[in-house]
């Protein structure tokens, strides 16, 4: 690991962290075995109760999820995590990251993804800190919240703060968009404008996550909540939560 | 204004008893009362103020001693004046609970005028064997007079811990001027959330008699890891909500 941040540093050209880049493009790619497009957070209890219809109902419907929801909660312990050197407050961390998750579907959804993701990874990149938080969490120490897990990773790629936040968001917010476009359905012309649209609003919001830290977690999206709650009691479900 | 309230309850004769009490103006307490049966003690927490002003601060310390069994009663809905000065209001309340103790918070009700600005901190630590019952209903202002989310901010926090353990770590900012409030994500056309917490292990209960969903009021319910429930709602309709409430109250 250390060769490679040496590496990444010793090269600061464009090319280096273009092609360091890729590894990250292939996370994010919507094949990457972890599971987001089980997942809808919610989205498709309000999708059945035909509040999102249209692809300006799901512009609106992942911009208030960016702001009002990821900007005050995942996207904070991904900042959180990163900046956090020291190990028992890294677990102190995660602990309120589970307990902040009051809808269960959505907590387990959070820690199933996790955990993929280091299952994913961990067999093909080196690094230590994923492999510490395995080992944490093999001994039912944690339970690898993906927003932790992720910050780690691109930490230990040397990718900076504010990359690893907007990647973060990113991901979070496409793979409703993906999951949003089968289940209404609309078209796939449809979802990229979506997408296009969205990319601006995450770079709001990543700048918004870089001046918030604990004290500004928010479940204040309590709609969200409510459809993440009642989720389980839909007659038809194409995603897990 | 700066008003504390301590107090102690312990355990004599099998009986539980307020064993100290502290209060600085505005907040007081009653006597302790033994409504249904000698085994809980009620307390009405009173506050004489009338509502927080601007820069008012009030702090609540509750200790329970080991199997003491205890219920808080606020007296009147916290009104939460304008921030005429730019300084928020504060809450702050801290809780202890010894083994087997369970303490029950009656209905805190909030309500934020317009141009206000409150910020409450509520903390509980606990061990796994005591029990912990909050109910608590955001308000959107002062409804009659046509007050919704006009309020400058308005930021409850709910933490409960059982030694190095979160249970709940539940943050509600709302800074309506900045944010989405209307979207159905956040509130919809819904003005009051209402947050019924039951912390206890052994809790089990009727899961989908608390979910239901009308125009005007929708709740839902939520098992919490290892810790009991969380049962929510977003509603119009206030005396549903408390109706409601108190059926939860008798933890049925």
């Amino acid at each position: 690991m250390r060769k490679q941040k040496e590496g990444s540093q010793s090269h600061l050209s464009t090319e280096g962290i273009n092609t360091k880049f890729l590894y990250l493009m292939h996370i994010h790619d919507s094949a990457f075995p972890i599971g987001t497009y089980t997942h809808s957070f919610g989205m498709e209890t309000f999708i059945q109760n035909e509040l999102i219809r249209t692809k300006e109902d799901l512009f609106h419907f992942c911009q208030m999820y960016l702001h009002e929801n990821v900007a005050y909660t995942d996207g904070i312990f991904v900042k959180e995590a990163y900046q956090q050197e020291k190990l028992a407050e890294l677990i102190r961390l995660e602990k309120i990251c589970d307990a902040s998750k009051n809808a269960e579907e959505t907590r387990d959804a959070s820690s199933m993804i996790g955990k993929q993701f280091v299952k994913a990874v961990l067999p093909v990149s080196e690094t230590p800190s994923l492999e510490e938080w395995y080992q944490l969490l093999q001994d039912k120490k944690v339970t690898a919240h993906f927003p932790i897990v992720y910050s780690l990773y691109a930490k230990d790629l040397a990718f900076d703060l504010y990359t690893t936040v907007l990647t973060f968001l990113y991901s979070s917010t496409v793979g409703l968009v993906h999951n949003a476009v089968r289940a209404i359905p609309l078209g796939q012309k449809a979802g990229i404008e979506v997408i296009h649209r969205l990319i601006p609003e995450m770079e709001k919001a990543t700048i918004t996550v870089l001046e918030r830290d604990l004290t500004d977690l928010s479940n204040h999206a309590v709609g969200l909540e409510l459809a993440s709650m009642q989720h389980k009691y839909l007659r038809s479900r194409l995603f897990i939560s | 204004m700066n008003g504390k309230l301590d107090l102690h309850f312990a355990m004599r004769n099998q009986k539980t008893i307020m064993k100290d009490v502290y209060y600085q103006p505005p907040l007081k307490a009653s006597r302790g009362l033994y409504v249904d049966n000698p085994d809980n003690i009620t307390v009405y927490l009173m506050e004489s103020s009338g509502g927080l002003v601007a820069g008012d601060r009030n702090a609540y310390s509750v200790r329970l001693d080991e199997r003491t069994n205890v219920t808080l009663h606020p007296q009147a809905a916290t009104k939460v004046y304008p921030a005429y000065n730019g300084s928020p209001s504060r809450q702050q309340v801290e809780i202890e609970l010894a083994e087997q103790a369970s303490l029950t918070w009656e209905r805190e009700e909030v309500i934020p005028f317009a141009e206000s600005e409150f910020h409450s901190h509520t903390t509980i630590n606990m061990k796994e064997n005591s029990r912990f019952y909050w109910q608590e209903i955001l308000y959107p202002g002062r409804e009659k007079r046509g007050e919704r989310f006009t309020f400058d901010k308005c930021h409850t926090q709910l933490e409960v811990w059982m030694e190095d353990d979160c249970l709940v770590y539940d943050g509600l900012r709302f800074e309506p001027s900045k944010q989405d409030v209307k979207h159905f994500g956040v509130m919809g056309d819904y003005h009051y959330i209402a947050s019924v917490w039951l912390i206890d292990k052994e809790i089990e209960l009727d899961e989908e008699k608390w979910n239901h969903s009308s125009a005007d009021h929708q709740v839902s319910i939520t098992r919490l890891r290892d810790a009991g429930y969380l049962v929510r709602f977003l509603s119009n309709d206030l005396p549903r909500i408390k109706k409601e409430m108190d059926q939860l109250g008798r933890k049925s």
